[in-house]
């Protein structure tokens, strides 16, 4: 009994260490792939970022309205996000190499998936930075039109309608990624819908001041006593 | 040279023009009585001088002139504006600047001696002050003949807070409206100007004709000014102000950018010969409501302080948000302020630290903030005492030109 018992320990031990061994260069392999893809992943953010910050890629996006100006925080500028996003796509792709080591077939079919839904996250990325492009710019339209029309909301506008066009693009890139697309339609109606109503009453709010204005000068210009500006700016 | 009776007939005629020592364009529209008074004053002009005068509609005027023609041998043909090439159905200023250039093409066509553009409108412009842009040029001792407007204190502040005192600091030429809009250009001047302009019609569009006083005084040709009359400008549209500043301020800028080399090198400035009796402009105006342009300022500093965060250094911003705080009875801008403000945005302009049109649409709470300092400044003064302030303004803009030099050669060293 006692023998049988330490037979089945002995086989159990030589199996797991068969096992174990067979696996051990996968896992070496891995832990090996992976922190070789750390340092290149460090390696080339500091190059991209040094790189990215002799162009002063954060002044031109700010230039450009792509990022605001008054963003302090060095932590998520645009810099920082483009060497953090490079950093993770090489450490993913050391993990994809090391993951090989232990099943080929494994990894053949992981890498088809993503490759697969490549395209969506590729369509959906344009579609945000678009998005993000066309609101920044219409943003700041609105905002310097309002503000030279006096309109007391101008800030809300402007951020009213930046904020219609950017939920106009995730609602798409969402749709693009095939996620949820239904929850996506009716939080994406809901969203559109409350904005609207929001600048709705904004504008109308100022509307009334500017109705009010033109009235009172339309009087002004009907009565005898109308005062003429006497400004010519030609 | 005949005057015919149909504005067809004196179309077709004026294609046929093959020579003229003359051409004037009337830019604005001129009824008949004015055309008449026109032809008879320019038959007075010296010497066997042939003269094309572009105007919109001279048909009404015909049978005026084919009597006047019948007493003596006319040396003057009409011709409407499309005969010149002119499509004068744009907005005002880019419309403006199209006509020049289409008037210089059509003057060297015909080996003009010189050409004269009238753009006032009839009430304003006379036939003596073609007269009066005509005779510096055909004594052939000025390349460009500028205007000098009788105006009341609160009139032209565009050009006055603007485009006149940044001519002078940039160029060195006292011009009190370098961008006319009526003028006396000689041939040696117009044919540099379609030179410099160069390509075809598209490339034209996109350098537009802001003012000829730059060229003028970077090509080394004689500048003069005449002093007219009264010139009516038509009210404020204070939903349009920007729209005004980027047409003006635009061009203008894009002028500062083509001839960096040139103004550069220029210190100091010179008055320009003036020709003519200068006349002041009404003292009394009507008042000015302060507390709304105000009002505008410091809706403008409240709301794009972050577009112009990007435009001006530390020291402008602070002086801004300082200003906003003041109320309507003690606002005042100073004109050092002032002045790098425009430095500043000329220099955004160039570098296209943001959207051009941006950027000088988001200049004009600044811009009515001025305003409100100045009219409070002249509120209680006399013309002369106005124009004594604006002189100051311009000694100001020429003090603050190393300033401007100093950010344009190098825009990123540090300004505090």
């Amino acid at each position: 009994m006692l023998e049988q018992a330490k037979q089945a320990l002995g086989q159990s031990t030589e199996r797991f260490l068969t096992k174990f061994a067979s696996i051990l260069p996968g896992i070496v392999a891995l832990i090996f792939a992976f922190l070789v893809s750390i340092v290149l992943a460090w390696v080339l953010a500091v190059l991209v970022r040094r790189l990215l910050l002799t162009m002063r890629f954060d002044e031109r996006l700010t230039r450009w309205g792509w990022y605001p100006a008054t963003e302090s925080s060095s932590m998520n500028s645009p810099t920082q996000l483009v060497s953090r996003g490079i950093a993770l796509f090489v450490i993913v792709t050391g993990l994809l190499i090391g993951v090989a080591a232990f099943d080929a077939e494994l990894t053949t079919l992981l890498v088809r998936t993503i490759f697969g839904y490549l395209p969506n996250i590729i369509g959906a990325v344009l579609v945000l930075l678009v998005g993000s492009i066309i609101a920044r710019f219409i943003a700041r339209s609105v905002l310097i039109g309002a503000v030279n029309m006096n309109f007391q909301y101008a800030r809300l506008l402007s951020v009213g309608v930046k904020w219609l066009v950017i939920v106009l693009a995730v609602a798409m890139a969402l749709e693009q990624l095939r996620i949820a697309s239904g929850i996506v339609k009716l939080a994406f109606g809901i969203l559109f819908g409350g904005i609207v109503l929001t600048l709705s009453v904004a504008i109308g709010l100022n509307s009334r001041e500017l109705v009010t204005k033109s009235l009172e000068r339309d009087s002004q210009k009907d009565g005898t006593d109308a005062i003429e500006d006497p400004l010519r700016h030609l | 040279m005949e005057v015919d009776s149909t504005q067809a007939e004196t179309s077709a005629k004026g294609e046929q023009v093959e020579h003229a020592d003359l051409v004037i364009a009337m830019l604005s529209e001129f009824d008949a009585e004015g055309i008449v008074q026109l032809s008879d004053r320019l038959r007075e002009l010296p010497g066997p001088m042939r003269v094309l005068v572009g105007v919109k509609d001279v048909g009404a005027a015909a049978p005026e002139l084919i009597t006047k023609n019948s007493e003596a041998a006319s040396r003057v043909a009409f011709v409407a504006w499309p005969t010149l090439g002119l499509d004068l159905t744009g907005p005002p200023l880019p419309t403006i600047s199209a006509g020049y250039q289409s008037i210089f093409t059509t003057s060297l066509r015909l080996e003009a001696r010189a050409c004269c553009i009238v753009a006032s409108k009839l009430e304003n412009a006379t036939p003596e002050w073609i007269a009066g842009f005509l005779e510096p040029l055909l004594d052939g001792e000025f390349d460009l003949v500028t205007p000098s407007y009788a105006h009341h204190k609160l009139e032209g502040l565009l050009n006055s807070s603007i485009v006149s005192p940044l001519t002078r600091s940039l160029y060195g030429r006292r011009v009190s409206n370098p961008m006319g809009p009526d003028l006396g250009v000689s041939q040696r001047l117009f044919q540099k100007i379609l030179g410099n302009l160069g390509g075809g019609p598209n490339q034209r569009r996109n350098h537009p004709l802001a003012s000829l006083a730059p060229v003028a005084a970077c090509e080394k040709f004689k500048v003069c000014q005449v002093h007219l009359g009264a010139r009516t400008h038509p009210p404020t549209d204070w939903t349009n102000i920007s729209s005004l500043l980027v047409d003006v301020l635009g061009p203008v800028f894009l002028d500062m950018e083509r001839n960096a080399a040139c103004w550069q090198r220029v210190r100091g400035s010179n008055p320009v010969a003036t020709f003519g009796e200068q006349s002041l402009g009404s003292d009394q105006v009507g008042a000015v409501d302060v507390e709304r342009l105000v009002n505008s300022f410091q809706l403008g500093a409240r709301d794009l302080q972050e577009i112009w965060s990007l435009v001006l250094p530390p020291a402008s911003l602070l002086e801004l948000r300082k200003l906003a705080r003041l109320t309507a009875d003690r606002f005042q801008m100073s004109d050092q302020l002032w002045v790098r403000v425009i430095y500043d945005f000329a220099l955004a302009h160039r570098l296209r630290t943001l959207n051009r049109d941006h950027l000088l649409r988001s200049m004009t709470p600044i811009y009515l903030g001025w305003v409100a300092s100045h009219a409070r400044a002249i509120a209680n003064v006399d013309g002369e005492a106005a124009n004594d302030r604006l002189e100051h303004l311009s000694v100001t803009y020429e003090l603050e030109k190393s300033y401007l030099v100093s950010r344009w050669r190098w825009p990123d060293r540090f300004h505090p």
